[in-house]
């Protein structure tokens, strides 16, 4: 299941922020992402969008990394 | 006649088709009338009283878009209150910012309460544990008359309700930048306001047959959503669709998708919002769209990108776009909002001016399109943002303040009947750029043949994305990295020609003392700490010699003059003080003007 989302996150993070390079759960979106504000709101959008869940700006405090991002869908889902 | 932004609430609602429209993510929309609107800011103008704050007082306001935002906006204002509309945090990150930004803001505006959105709340904690205002942080539901049954609250209200402000008391404030460093508030008189939705709504009168509505993704807390978008709809008792912003930024065809489906005439964006239609709208995204309804796509707040204006139209004419859409604005939010509309129903205008001769001698002369074939680079296009509105003035100035005849590049200072009354609580920043009843907007232009045109900034300020930062908050954010000179940085942006928006460039000196690991790693540290500081990526990062940047007599970096020489190529590090080297450098603006001059006379030009 978190390899699944880490997969639908990386082709957001592709599709729609063209980032090239490969994707791990450690990666920071600000620091190694590289994500303004505005890409960070995409990206926020999308993944609601694709796994078709609502994330609240109580769960977005506590993400700093991709693998954060897994597990607050990952809980969401379940 | 409205005299305050109370009259025009308490004479709203009359009409079927006047109120707020909310789109959702879903596309759903919610109708809220303005009698409704006016009905919920009477429960919270009451509640607002009960629990002590009244006349005068400021009230933050901390929503995203929707209904609750309008309930407390004008339920402040009808309780005698100043509202102060601050931004909700953005997603996913970067808390500590927002807190310290939000902290700022509240204490520049003096806030006696914080009014907050349930789910923004629970962030407030901290910035309002900081900024103290003295009745805390409360929802709308928290406030004293939240509980009673809405129809009595709103008796007591208009009962309790204190009477109506005067003209010259504060409508509202907003905030110009926001910024950690130093938030600039922007008191606006009930006068001010008023004069500008005034002149606004003149702009488009409704005619047989055509009402006029707007639709707008604009945020709620800056001048162009608020007084351009809501009070024009509100005053004329008209329809206004609202999007969220951050819905915008995710999804930009959904803005398009609304102007269609709702009929919208007039709908505003700065150039960063038409510029991400180009990018992020797929042409499946588009079908059944009809833009014809589209009258006025007003595009300011930011500098106006020539490219951005031909490919949307372009891009867009198979959606039924009209080719005189697209309508460049000037204007600022010291000012209300605007200062100068170009011609609505027109195609757009722009010149082509000497590159050289606006730079080096500061004077705009037109170049044509045969000198161009010959000389790609010697000309500039710079899109006209039209003719000052009725009752606004335009001066261009030098540094002194003299006036300057048209064709000349100088500070735009401005005259209108709808300035600020001055920053709150900061009379020497108010001194500063208003005086006698002009206001220096720190921008830099030209007049030729009547309208403005627009060459750069000479305030130190960063405008990306339709927002303004302040240069500090990104300089001080790399001050301390292993490697960087501490104190030494610059932060600059500006439209470079073909541009699709400004882009934002670092100047860091390094410590004479930095390791070559140090220097190694600087870059992508300075990267990484501007995002994490501020959320802005930069777009040209340069490493400069200790000493490079160019300062004041007294030690301050001097921003517009960095700028200026990165961009002539001129940004060295000092070398010893020689004679050579002195006649050298007195030589070298006569040598380029007299080489320049040759240059003109060989192609038969004056």
């Amino acid at each position: 299941m978190g390899t699944d989302i880490l997969t639908g996150i990386a082709e957001v993070v592709r599709e729609h922020l063209g980032w090239e390079g490969p994707l791990t759960g450690d990666m920071r979106l600000i620091e190694d992402l590289r994500l303004d504000s505005v890409r960070l709101l995409t990206l926020a959008a999308e993944v609601e969008n694709r796994f078709r869940v609502m994330l609240s700006e109580t769960d977005e405090a506590a993400i700093v990394t991709v693998g954060d991002l897994v597990e607050t869908v990952r809980r969401k889902l379940g | 006649m409205a005299e305050t932004v109370n009259d025009y609430l308490l004479r709203a609602g009359r009409r079927p088709d006047g109120g707020l429209r909310f789109v959702d993510r879903g596309e759903q929309a919610t109708w809220v009338s303005w009698g409704e609107v006016r009905e919920r800011a009477l429960e919270v103008a009451a509640g607002l009283l009960a629990a002590g704050a009244g006349k005068g007082d400021r009230v933050a306001l901390v929503f995203p878009t929707g209904a609750d935002f309008f309930a407390a906006f004008f339920g402040a204002l009808l309780a005698g209150a100043v509202p102060v509309p601050l931004y909700p945090p953005v997603r996913l990150g970067r808390l500590q910012e927002y807190v310290s930004r939000t902290t700022r803001m509240l204490a520049a505006a003096g806030a006696r309460v914080v009014l907050a959105d349930a789910r923004v709340k629970r962030f407030l904690g901290e910035a309002v544990a900081a900024a103290g205002p003295p009745l805390g942080c409360r929802t709308l539901g928290e406030l004293p008359a939240g509980g009673a049954a809405a129809g009595v609250a709103a008796m007591a209200a208009m009962a309790a309700l204190p009477s109506g402000p005067r003209p010259d008391e504060l409508a509202l404030i907003q905030f110009s930048s926001g910024t950690t460093v130093a938030p600039k508030a922007v008191a606006l008189s009930h006068r001010a306001v008023v004069a500008q939705t005034e002149i606004l709504s003149g702009c488009w009168s409704d005619r047989e047959g055509l009402r006029h509505s707007c639709a707008s993704w604009l945020p709620l807390y800056h001048d162009m959503g608020l007084i351009g978008c809501v009070f024009p709809a509100l005053a004329r008792d008209a329809t206004l669709t609202l999007l969220p912003p951050e819905l915008f930024v995710a999804r930009p065809a959904l803005w398009l998708r609304a102007i269609s489906r709702y009929g919208a005439t007039i709908s505003p964006a700065p150039n960063f919002g038409y510029s991400l239609c180009l990018t992020r709208v797929a042409d499946a995204d588009m079908e059944g769209v009809d833009l014809s309804c589209w009258r006025a796509a007003l595009n300011g707040a930011e500098p106006v990108a020539p490219g951005v204006l031909r490919a949307f139209t372009r891009r867009f004419a198979r959606w039924g776009l009209s080719p005189t859409a697209l309508t460049p604005v000037y204007g600022l939010s010291e000012a209300a909002l605007a200062v100068t509309f170009s011609a609505l129903d027109q195609p757009c205008r722009s010149g082509w001016y000497d590159r050289e001769a606006l730079a080096e001698e500061r004077v705009a002369r037109r170049v044509s399109a045969g000198a161009l074939s010959g000389l790609p680079d010697r000309g500039q296009e710079i899109v006209s943002v039209g003719r000052p509105l009725p009752g606004f003035r335009l001066s261009v100035r030098d540094p002194e303040g003299r006036e300057l005849p048209p064709g000349r590049v100088g500070r735009l200072w401005v005259s209108g009947p709808s300035l600020m009354q001055g920053y709150f609580g900061d009379p020497v920043g108010t001194a500063r750029i208003l005086r006698d009843g002009w206001l220096d907007t720190g921008d830099l232009g030209f007049l030729d043949d009547g309208e403005l045109y627009l060459t750069g900034r000479a305030k130190d300020l960063i405008v990306l994305r339709g927002r303004n930062h302040s240069p500090a908050e990104i300089e001080q954010a790399v001050d301390a990295l292993p490697g960087a000179r501490a104190g030494c940085a610059v932060a600059v942006s500006w439209l470079p020609d073909g541009a699709p928006g400004e882009v934002l460039a670092l100047f860091v000196e390094r410590s004479r003392r930095a390791s070559a690991a140090e220097l190694a790693a600087l870059p992508d540290a300075c990267r990484g700490a501007v995002l994490a500081a501020t959320g802005l990526a930069i777009d040209r990062l340069e490493l400069l010699a200790p000493g490079t940047l160019p300062r004041t007599s007294s030690g301050k970096l001097q921003r517009s003059e960095t700028l200026r020489l990165y961009l002539a190529d001129n940004l060295a590090p000092p070398a010893p003080v020689t004679p050579l080297r002195l006649a050298r450098a007195a030589a070298r603006s006569g040598l380029g003007y007299a080489r320049w001059r040759l240059a003109r006379r060989r192609e038969g030009l004056p």
